[in-house]
């Protein structure tokens, strides 16, 4: 195009103007808002109860629902037993202290992340090689992992989603379903229920305690002996 | 505690106001009353008879006055149109479309904290601004606003305009030199040398119209271009009008010339250690000059208050309505017209449409009754009335030309300040010099 002193001039401020009479792109906020998006799901919020508790139950269905997989959690589960995390297992809380300390240089502790011990794997590794790594056979899968080691372990249950390809939280949902999987070994939870079983009456140890501090204790203590 | 204070006591606070206010306003009209029938007809002697002195008050203070509400209508114009061309909405919360949104800003400067910088020489740094000021108020004078609405019509106005003008310069240097810092003192000289240098051409452009008039009476220069709008002098001086927009611009400090101010580059140069109303002169000078050059070039180029068409006599309508003539009629047309009219227009809305209710017709009928008042009235001041059409077309023309400048400003970017100068002496000066000698040329060969 040749050049026509001026013209750069007229072509600017004939931009401005029509500019001048284009719909504005403005929003009046408080007056007039803007069109909620399609997609909007609402608004997510940790909700607490009337005790001040998380109603929070690590379901995982937000997580599962969540269209662009945004939704993140980890933690431990509402038992306090077990660390369960929605997405890769190796992408995310478990790698969190080492890539903090990649870029801070210092370690940051994890509160909510606890450790799980680590098991020989290859009892694992069998069964799912017979199962050919498939995830719809995954009810199989976590039974002979509880028989060949008495219960399903965090470390097994990793190495299952990672080797499956199966969301880690969909494997620990489908293991909490059935009554007859279980997370702990049974001789912790038989254990337990046999201490409870033969534990002494807390009067009787109260009684006692008070009978050894020679009235000395509580005065509901002397009372109740 | 006697009667009257239990009395008084018991008024509230409007009543206590009301309580004093009241009988001394009867006081002091009936005051007023005495005074005029005793005095009244010697004031009018004394100031008939000293016409020219109080034509010049009167002259002074309306221009004075008017010049502040200007200055807000062009912030605001600034505001509101250069936000619709970002496709912004602009302001919108103070007044009808965010009008009085530049009053509020007037009110803000003035409340700030008027300061004046330790070491600074107190007394220019007061009145710089008033020169400022005084230098933009002052040139409003000369200018011809309708057929015998202007403050004097001094016979060398145009060289009157460019001398007043050109005391801006001493204000900005008496800013920049005793706010006792170095870069006020920088912006004080850089502003003076761009408005210096733009002087010049600015003047030059000028004389070949002057040439061509043979006046520097601003109302002559205006009379002359009457008739049709072919008669403007922007037809037979293009190129002066173009170099005189130009260096117009750079004289009012505007985009793409604002290099004195560059509110988004630097700390507003001469004016860095302003603050408060003083600021504020600064700021309204500004705007004012943005007046009254679109003013000047309008009465120099656009034919001034004049029409841009001359219908022939024949066709002009005239209008001789005498309200006296209607009697005791004209009562009744002061009380009758505004109920009729209301519910004249407000009829029709009723009897088509029986979404609308009885008062809402009534309400619409009222406002289209004011609107057709408000244009008849208008209509027949714009026919009747000479200067009332004098007055209308030269503020469209000058506000046209100021919706101009803001929309430059709106464009372009800022020039830098070797282009600024460069331009100034490279170009704008041998053109109007160009310009000059083709006009005088013209004017011998064509022999007027």
């Amino acid at each position: 195009m040749s050049f026509v002193p001026g013209l750069g001039i007229a072509k600017g401020m004939a931009l401005t103007l029509r500019r001048f009479f284009e719909p504005k792109a403005t929003i009046k906020y408080p007056e007039q808002r803007a069109d909620v998006a399609g997609k909007f799901r609402g608004r997510l919020q940790l909700l607490y109860d009337e005790w001040g508790t998380l109603k929070c139950e690590t379901c995982f269905q937000c997580a599962q629902a969540c269209p662009i997989e945004c939704i993140d959690m980890g933690g431990i589960d509402t038992r306090g037993r077990y660390h369960v995390h929605w997405g890769p297992p190796e992408t995310y809380g478990e790698r969190r202290e080492e890539s903090a300390l990649r870029r801070s240089g210092r370690t940051v502790p994890d509160p909510a992340f606890r450790p799980y011990e680590p098991i020989d794997l290859g009892e694992v590794d069998r069964i799912l090689d017979e199962h050919d790594y498939d995830p719809a056979h995954m009810l199989a899968i976590l039974e002979a992992t509880q028989e060949a080691y008495g219960y399903l372990p965090v470390a097994a249950l990793k190495r299952i989603s990672h080797r499956t390809g199966a969301w880690y939280a969909i494997i620990y949902g489908t293991a909490s379903y059935y009554g007859h999987l279980r997370f702990e070994p049974p001789t912790a939870t038989d254990q337990a229920a046999a201490v409870d079983a033969h534990r002494p009456a807390e009067s009787t140890y109260i009684a006692a305690l008070g009978a050894a501090l020679e009235g000395g204790g509580r005065a509901g203590a002397s009372a109740g002996a | 505690m006697t009667v009257v204070s239990r009395g008084w006591n018991r008024l509230t606070l409007p009543g206590k106001f009301l309580f004093i206010l009241v009988p001394l306003l009867i006081v002091a009209t009936a005051a007023l009353l005495i005074l005029i029938t005793a005095f009244g007809q010697l004031a009018i002697d004394t100031l008939a008879a000293n016409l020219p002195i109080v034509r010049f008050v009167v002259a002074a203070t309306v221009i004075l006055l008017i010049t502040v509400p200007t200055a807000f209508l062009i912030i605001y114009m600034e505001m509101k149109i250069i936000a619709l061309m970002n496709l912004r909405i602009g302001p919108d919360r103070v007044g009808p479309f965010g009008s009085l949104l530049s009053v509020v800003h007037g009110l803000k400067v003035l409340m700030k904290e008027d300061f004046t910088p330790t070491g600074a020489d107190s007394v220019v740094f007061t009145w710089a601004p008033v020169v400022v000021y005084l230098a933009s108020v002052m040139t409003l004078l000369v200018i011809p606003f309708a057929p015998g609405l202007y403050g004097a019509d001094l016979n060398i106005g145009l060289l009157y305009f460019f001398a007043v003008s050109g005391l801006a310069v001493v204000g900005l240097l008496m800013a920049g030199w005793s706010s006792y810092n170095k870069y006020s003192l920088l912006g004080g000289l850089r502003a003076a040398a761009q408005i210096v240098s733009y002087e010049i051409p600015l003047t030059l452009s000028v004389v070949g119209l002057l040439l061509l008039a043979g006046t520097m009476s601003l109302n002559q220069l205006v009379e002359n271009q009457q008739g049709w709008f072919t008669d403007w002098y922007i037809f037979q001086q293009p190129l002066g009008a173009l170099i005189f927009f130009i260096a117009a611009t750079a004289e009012a400090n505007r985009t793409p010339f604002d290099l004195t101010e560059a509110d988004s580059e630097i700390v507003a140069g001469f004016a860095t250690e302003y603050s408060g109303m003083r600021f504020g002169f600064f700021f309204f000078a500004e705007y004012v000059n943005v007046f009254i050059v679109s003013a000047l070039f309008v009465t120099l180029f656009l034919g001034g208050w004049n029409a841009p068409f001359a219908l022939p006599a024949a066709w002009q309508v005239q209008l001789s309505l005498d309200p006296a003539s209607f009697n005791i009629g004209l009562l009744f047309i002061i009380a009758l017209a505004p109920v009729v009219l209301t519910l004249l227009f407000g009829a029709p809305f009723w009897l088509l449409s029986s979404r609308i209710t009885w008062w809402q017709a009534l309400l619409i009928g009222f406002v289209l009754a004011n609107l057709f008042i408000i244009t008849l009235a208008v209509a027949w001041a714009y026919i009747g009335l000479n200067w009332v059409a004098g007055i209308l077309w030269f503020m469209l023309k000058t506000y046209v030309l100021v919706f101009t400048f803001v929309w430059m400003r709106g464009t372009l970017p800022r020039v830098r300040i070797d282009q600024l100068m460069g331009f100034a002496w490279k170009w704008l000066l041998p053109a109007s010099l160009l310009n000059l000698f083709v006009t005088a040329a013209a004017i011998v060969v064509i022999g007027r």
